[in-house]
């Protein structure tokens, strides 16, 4: 069970697992549009699909990334989540990113959409007697500290900090007579990484640049939490000096995951 | 390579073999065994046994009386003995019937003949039995001797797995694959030698009696002389002397399976399939695992749409008054386009190569074509409608995910049955009224029976919801004469009560006559009195499903032919006669339909004089 850090008195957990969630929110949304029949009545307002649910969170890494936060990857599946009490069968992640840098706890933003029906009405504070109850985790979240120990971007220089994201689009599709999707696949796969350095090489070209790097994050003790492979284009580099500051480099790169079909 | 699997434009379907486990939607071209097939007769291989030979691929293969029955069955081995019925009692010769590869044996009906002696042989048997009228019934497919307990196979029970039992004299043994209503492929494998005699169903082993009885080598040869079973089929009965070897009993197999079994559709599986050969498609446990029903394999998506025209004989007859025609029973060109969305590419293997391989289902009858494709299609429309796949589109919009279109076509759609063409009167969504009714609600649609034609037909509910306030929870409704479909003061309409949509457009042309003399300007006269006549499109879309439902009902009723009233909108607000030769339907999604319907006004009185409607049924 993980708590808010400003220890509000409502549960959050994914796939069975604590996250020390600093915002979790949750919206639904229906679409609708109004039939107006030819002598100027209403008749009434039609679904134009299914209703989708968001759910968007913020939680500090305190391990490596969830295997269901592998936006890029193949799997499809839906998750459970748990807000309030209530029960989140149908999440699918869609996105997430985190910004790294010295001495600065990481913090994952992910985005699910989610499918189904949520009993919202049940959704409750945890009473006084639970507050007490909740075991405090034997770690803090932001104790942790952790850096990229390798960037093999050639001709860079030193990168300062660095932002990462991964994100596809869930298509949802429906057999006829259900509402609730039997498949929600995934499009355009794409993962965008953009960094802070005091150099940047050679101006790109107009195919852009070719760009690889992995990512290793480490906590203090110098363990391994996760490593993440990029391997796109450099499409942007940015300079800015400002008063009393020294010179900055920023960039972006762009990487379209894509996967090798395999012959069946 | 099957001449099946080079047909299609999908690689990597391979023939069925027992040693493989599949995943599914794999897909099998099921030929009992991947081997060769051996013509009986054919000595190329060094096999000489062959001594007794019956099948009904010619007419002289059969000695028949003046009326036609069967007083004998010829063996095609020259010397050998051959099958007669030599009682005058003609109700006890089989009866043969010319369009079918079967002789058919009845209840005591019966052929034997002698000639027939061997300490060892294989026989193999293609036979068709009826299913049995009450349990523990019995039927003998083949009998060696006079004795009544020894030297026969059996059929018994059930027709299910674990019921349906295969008799060896008087040791029973559960049957691989369905014994009743099916072909089968038996074969006796007597060796006198080894003193054992096996028995195989369909190339899978059933079960084996030592020691068996000496009827078994006897010379008599008996088949039929059934009590009370319903018929027996016989196809093909091939005896060698001697034991042949595995593989030359699969080659013997093979070649009645291919005669005689449908070898050209393919098989798919509905789940994952472990290897062996009691998961072959044809066997009771591999009917769980294999199917040729698309219905266990995919499920149609939104955006599925249906299209209907009407088939007419127009006759004008001046001044704008016409006559429409039907032009047979099948009143309406039915076109389906069945959306199958988000497939993997698996999947997409799985329905591309279904839809190739259509063709290759067995034809209707000797004279008609091929069978179509059961179908369970979406609401309001008939399950299990018969189909024509005619044409397929495939898109992959990224990798792994495929989405199908299929356009198809239904045929036998008859307008003389009363219950409906494609919106059928189904008693759960469309229901025979009665004074009565549960889960009353707005746009419920009833067939209301009456002596009256005029007063028989389809009615729509347009009162009030009978719900239980808060909840779909119905409670019956009791309704009086007074408000039942035919009262004075009815809750009930047959009238076309659906109103269009708030945008429409309606273009009206004048029929004019136009006088054009040379050198001059031309002239226009009025073409007859009804010069003002309508063809308009109207859309009702959006729709929740019961209203859908409930139009669509309305218009296969009306068969696209058939005239009703229809109230103009604003500013017009006149009631003309019309009727709707054409119609389509898209199910965008739950309750969202849109229907866009093209009306045609006719100066008609709205007289019956006759009606047909009736209650069709098909047999085999």
């Amino acid at each position: 069970m993980a708590n808010f850090i400003n220890y509000r008195n409502i549960n959050f957990s994914i796939d069975d697992k604590n996250y020390y969630a600093t915002r979790v929110s949750l919206s639904a949304k229906a679409s609708v549009e109004a039939v107006v029949l030819n002598d100027g009545s209403l008749l009434n307002y039609a679904p134009q699909g299914a209703v989708i649910g968001n759910l968007s969170t913020e939680f500090y890494l305190t391990g490596s990334l969830p295997s269901f936060l592998r936006i890029t990857g193949t799997d499809e599946s839906s998750i459970t989540g748990n807000f309030a009490g209530v029960a989140i069968t149908g999440l699918y992640p869609k996105s997430i990113n985190f910004s790294v840098e010295p001495f600065k706890p990481i913090v994952i933003n992910a985005e699910f959409d989610w499918y189904g029906n949520v009993n919202v009405h049940y959704f409750k504070e945890n009473s006084q007697q639970e507050i007490e109850s909740i075991q405090i985790p034997d770690y803090v979240a932001n104790g942790y500290k952790s850096y990229m120990t390798s960037a093999d971007i050639d001709t860079f220089g030193y990168i300062t900090n660095f932002n990462y994201s991964s994100s596809c689009d869930r298509p949802a599709f429906f057999n006829v007579n259900e509402i609730v999707p039997f498949r929600v696949g995934k499009l355009n796969k794409k993962i965008d990484f953009s960094l802070n350095s005091n150099y940047l090489g050679s101006l790109i070209s107009i195919a852009g640049r070719t760009a690889t790097t992995t990512i290793t994050l480490k906590d203090i003790y110098g363990t391994t939490l996760d490593t993440f492979d990029v391997s796109g284009v450099l499409t942007s580099q940015n300079y800015e000096i400002s008063q009393g500051q020294y010179l900055l480099a920023s960039a972006n790169i762009s990487q379209t995951v894509t996967e090798n079909k395999v012959l069946i | 390579m099957s001449a099946v699997l080079s047909g299609l434009n999908i690689k990597n379907i391979f023939e069925y073999y027992t040693g493989n486990s599949y995943s599914k939607y794999d897909i099998v071209d099921f030929q009992l065994t991947t081997g060769i097939s051996a013509y009986p007769s054919y000595t190329g291989f060094g096999q000489s046994g062959l001594t007794t030979w019956f099948n009904n691929d010619l007419l002289n293969n059969f000695s028949l009386d003046a009326n036609f029955n069967v007083s004998g069955w010829i063996n095609l081995v020259s010397g050998s003995g051959s099958l007669k019925q030599t009682s005058n009692d003609e109700n006890s010769r089989p009866y043969i019937d010319f369009n079918e590869y079967y002789i058919d044996i009845y209840n005591k009906q019966s052929l034997s003949g002698t000639g027939f002696a061997s300490n060892s042989r294989t026989i193999f048997l293609t036979v068709n039995a009826g299913n049995i009228s009450y349990i523990n019934q019995t039927q003998k497919l083949i009998k060696f001797g006079l004795s009544s307990d020894y030297g026969f196979i059996k059929l018994s029970g059930e027709n299910t797995n674990g019921n349906a039992v295969i008799f060896i004299d008087d040791q029973q043994f559960n049957a691989p694959s369905y014994i009743y209503d099916t072909k089968n492929i038996y074969t006796i494998i007597q060796d006198s030698s080894a003193n054992v005699l096996k028995l195989r169903q369909n190339g899978i082993y059933v079960g084996s009696i030592n020691s068996f009885s000496n009827y078994w080598k006897n010379e008599q040869l008996i088949l039929g002389d059934n009590n009370d079973n319903k018929s027996l089929k016989y196809y093909e009965l091939i005896h060698f002397t001697g034991i042949l070897k595995d593989e030359e009993i699969d080659w013997y197999e093979k070649y009645l399976f291919e005669k005689y079994f449908d070898n050209k559709s393919l098989y798919y599986a509905k789940q994952n399939v472990p290897q062996g050969i009691n998961y072959s498609p044809i066997s009771f446990t591999g009917a769980d695992y294999w199917t040729r029903n698309i219905n266990d394999l995919f499920k149609i998506s939104y955006g599925s749409n249906a299209s209907f025209s009407s088939k007419l004989s127009n006759l004008m007859m001046g001044d704008g008054y016409q006559s429409n025609i039907a032009k047979n029973i099948n009143t309406l060109n039915s076109n389906f386009s069945i959306n199958y969305d988000g497939l993997t590419d698996t999947q997409a293997k799985c329905l591309i190569a279904y839809f190739e391989n259509t063709p290759e289902a067995n034809k209707k009858s000797l004279y008609e074509g091929f069978k179509g494709v059961e179908l369970d299609l979406f609401s309001p429309y008939k399950p299990s409608a018969e189909l024509y796949f005619k044409k397929i589109d495939h898109t992959t919009p990224y990798n792994n995910i495929n989405n199908v279109k299929i356009e198809a076509e239904s045929l036998y759609d008859s307008s003389l049955d009363y219950k409906g063409m494609l919106v059928q009167l189904d008693e759960i969504k469309i229901r025979t009224y009665t004074d009565t009714i549960n889960q009353l609600k707005y746009n419920d649609v009833f067939y209301y029976n009456s002596d009256s034609f005029l007063d028989r037909g389809y009615y729509f509910y347009t009162g009030e919801n009978f719900i239980t306030e808060g909840s779909n929870i119905a409670f019956p409704v009791n309704i009086s004469p007074e408000n039942s479909p035919t009262g004075e003061n009815s809750w009930f309409t047959k009238s076309f009560y659906f109103k269009g949509e708030i945008d429409y457009s309606l273009n009206n042309e004048l029929r004019l006559r136009v006088n054009d003399s040379k050198n001059s300007t031309i002239e226009y006269d009025k073409d007859g009195i009804n010069y003002n006549l309508l063809e308009f499109n109207i859309n009702f879309n959006r729709r929740t499903n019961s209203e859908a439902m409930a139009i669509l009902k309305f218009l296969d009723d009306k068969a696209g032919y058939k005239p009703f009233q229809y109230t103009l909108p604003q500013p017009y607000n006149k009631t003309i006669n019309v009727y709707c030769p054409e119609w389509n339907h898209v199910y965008n999604f739950y309750n969202n339909n849109d229907i866009s319907v093209k009306f045609k006004e006719i100066k008609a009185p709205l007289k019956f004089t006759s009606s047909f409607n009736t209650d069709i049924y098909f047999s085999i």
